[in-house]
């Protein structure tokens, strides 16, 4: 039953990820979910300082609260600022990451105070950490519910909002012309993320975020130039290297976030080698997606 | 095809883990111990005895704010009858899942075995207390007494061979801490300060008498700054200090700095040797348990601050 209970609470990780990283590596904002596992931690110290508990909730709402910001900060720099997207994340979260770091020093350097102490969960213990109704009936682990509202709300927002959410991914100005706001779409995506990401760091901790964001929507990416087809296949490869990465976990009795993150990284390599035998067969490419040397 | 493989070799690891489970079953009347700490897990063993399987999730040189969980932990965890932890925040987010498991089986934090006024509090903020209590040896005392007695609690029917045992064991500890005082004591007051990276060792301070300086604080992020690195410079060629100490789990770069501050400023200071603060020494090693941690750390301290050249000393 543990086993089925990590692998379910990977696999909606993955989805999650999966289906919002697949409109940031389109967007070139892959790496967003790692600027928000550092960014957080003024977050943290802020509601710790305003809180006086390390306890969960408070430090979940402050990671959410800096998550939102730094995200927001991002698009603001890459619109506003005119930086490139890499650069704006870049600039966002390691200034928010250094204000934590002196926030800390200058009030709790004497706490135990970061993010793998205090905000990070652990997929290992997900079994464990059961959700007991009042009358002492299990309803099972707090991070598949947790997470299942999460996937809710993200299908809810990419099922309401496709049409502008793709449109304004592939063709902004055309988006434009139609009256559809390339701003409030990006930043509506923005926003899910980092609460999507925020709320799992705190049930699987960052790692397996950070890779289920990027590699199983890049692995889709390599196989398909259609969004539905890219969707169903993120959320196919991120299944895939749950179970994988599980049975990986168990084999070497390693931890199960870094094993399910180097599946993802396996199926990745996979459909590497697809992509190339199939770029080999066709002498003439019908697409392009990157400039040559980038290959 | 490949999934399948997986899930398979998954599931006969399963099995071959639930196959180890009835070995330990076999004295039926025992109980399985996990502790978080090599301390705690060195504690207990030495409250239950032999014949009972206890054992430690963080092992030697794990430091425990970094301790990441593996898949065999979660194993050990639901098997266990029970759960022995350090609190105070050592475990960091891991307690609410012990909390949890509380609820099902029994779980302990020992440092609810001490009387609240001997507990160091870090900052005015909220319940933040140090978590290092294993450096006083008559709270560590304490501590194994408070294990003895819930043990008795629990396991009713080896009630009077726990308590003969965490009798003795506290007594060893009894002679341990005047030891340790006396060790101390040979050293002059005015030398007596305990200088290290990170500040793990105020219930040392405090029970013994001696001086604590870190020289960054005890949050794993928390960077040390310029003026602490000079205020520190000045501190120990004021006094006029012998050593300062590096510990086995936090790097040493940051005290080096330090002393070479002081040689520029022509006193010439040591790194008195490494200290095991977080996690004890490899098992089958004289550090590999408490009482043996105590020591090395002890002799260290003294012959570095008495300025005994400590590669020379024989233990």
């Amino acid at each position: 039953m543990d086993a089925i209970w990590i692998i379910l609470t990977g696999t909606l990780v993955a989805l999650c990820c999966g289906l919002l990283g697949s409109f940031l590596v389109l967007r070139q904002m892959a790496m967003v979910g790692d600027a928000i596992s550092h960014a957080v931690l003024p977050g943290i110290v802020i509601a710790f300082l305003l809180a006086e508990s390390r306890d969960s909730l408070p430090m979940l709402i402050g990671a959410a609260a800096v998550g939102v910001l730094v995200t927001v900060l991002i698009e603001w720099l890459h619109r506003v600022g005119r930086m490139q997207a890499d650069a704006s994340i870049g600039i966002s979260y390691t200034t928010l990451f250094a204000i934590g770091i002196i926030l800390i020093s200058y009030f709790t350097r004497q706490v135990d105070l970061d993010q793998d102490c205090v905000l990070y969960g652990e997929i290992a213990y997900v079994p464990l950490d059961t959700w007991i109704l009042s009358n002492g009936t299990s309803l099972g682990p707090r991070a598949v519910w947790i997470l299942g509202g999460a996937l809710l709300l993200i299908l809810t927002f990419i099922g309401m909002g496709y049409k502008g959410l793709q449109l304004t991914t592939f063709d902004a100005s055309y988006a434009a012309t139609l009256g559809i706001s390339t701003v409030f779409w990006h930043y509506a995506l923005m926003s899910t993320v980092s609460l999507a990401t925020v709320v799992s760091f705190e049930s699987v901790g960052a790692i397996l975020v950070v890779a289920f964001l990027i590699v199983p929507p890049a692995t889709a990416y390599l196989l398909t130039d259609r969004l539905p087809v890219m969707l169903g296949l993120s959320a196919l490869f991120g299944f895939l290297s749950a179970v994988l990465g599980y049975g990986l976990a168990v084999a070497t009795n390693g931890s199960v976030a870094g094993a399910m993150a180097v599946a993802a990284g396996f199926w990745f390599i996979l459909a590497l080698g697809i992509h190339f035998i199939k770029k080999r067969l066709h002498a003439f490419p019908a697409r392009r997606k990157l400039p040559e040397s980038y290959i | 095809m490949c999934t399948k493989i997986f899930l398979s070799s998954g599931l006969f690891a399963l099995l071959v883990v639930g196959c180890q489970a009835p070995a330990a079953e076999e004295s039926t009347s025992r109980l399985r111990i996990v502790c978080t700490t090599g301390m705690i897990a060195d504690a207990v063993a030495n409250v239950v005895g032999p014949d009972v399987m206890v054992t430690a999730l963080m092992g030697p040189g794990v430091d425990p704010h970094l301790y990441k969980a593996s898949q065999g932990d979660l194993q050990q965890l639901s098997q266990a009858d029970l759960i022995f932890y350090n609190g105070l925040h050592l475990e960091g987010k891991m307690v609410e899942i012990l909390e949890k498991i509380g609820s099902t089986k029994s779980v302990i934090a020992v440092s609810d075995g001490i009387s609240r006024d001997r507990i160091l509090k870090l900052t005015h903020l909220g319940d933040t207390n140090d978590p290092h209590i294993w450096f006083d040896v008559s709270i560590w005392a304490d501590v194994v007494a408070y294990i003895g007695a819930n043990l008795e609690k629990l396991d009713t029917l080896h009630a009077a061979d726990y308590a003969q045992r965490t009798a003795a064991y506290r007594d060893s500890l009894h002679q341990l801490h005047e030891w340790v005082r006396q060790e101390l004591s040979t050293v002059p007051p005015a030398q007596r300060v305990l200088i290290t990276a990170h500040d793990a060792f105020s219930y040392f301070g405090k029970a013994y008498e001696v001086e604590v300086r870190g020289l960054q604080g005890i949050s794993t992020v928390s960077e040390y700054g310029l003026k602490d690195v000079s205020d520190l410079v000045e501190f120990i060629s004021g006094r006029k200090i012998n050593a300062v100490f590096v510990e086995t789990s936090v790097p040493a770069k940051p005290l080096e700095a330090v002393v070479e501050g002081c040689a520029q400023r022509g006193h010439e200071v040591v790194i008195g040797g490494t200290l095991y603060s977080d996690a004890m020494g490899q098992a089958g090693t004289p550090e590999g348990d408490y009482l043996g941690m105590v020591r090395a750390n002890v002799r260290t301290i003294v012959n570095a601050l008495k300025g005994i050249d400590h590669a020379n000393v024989s233990h």
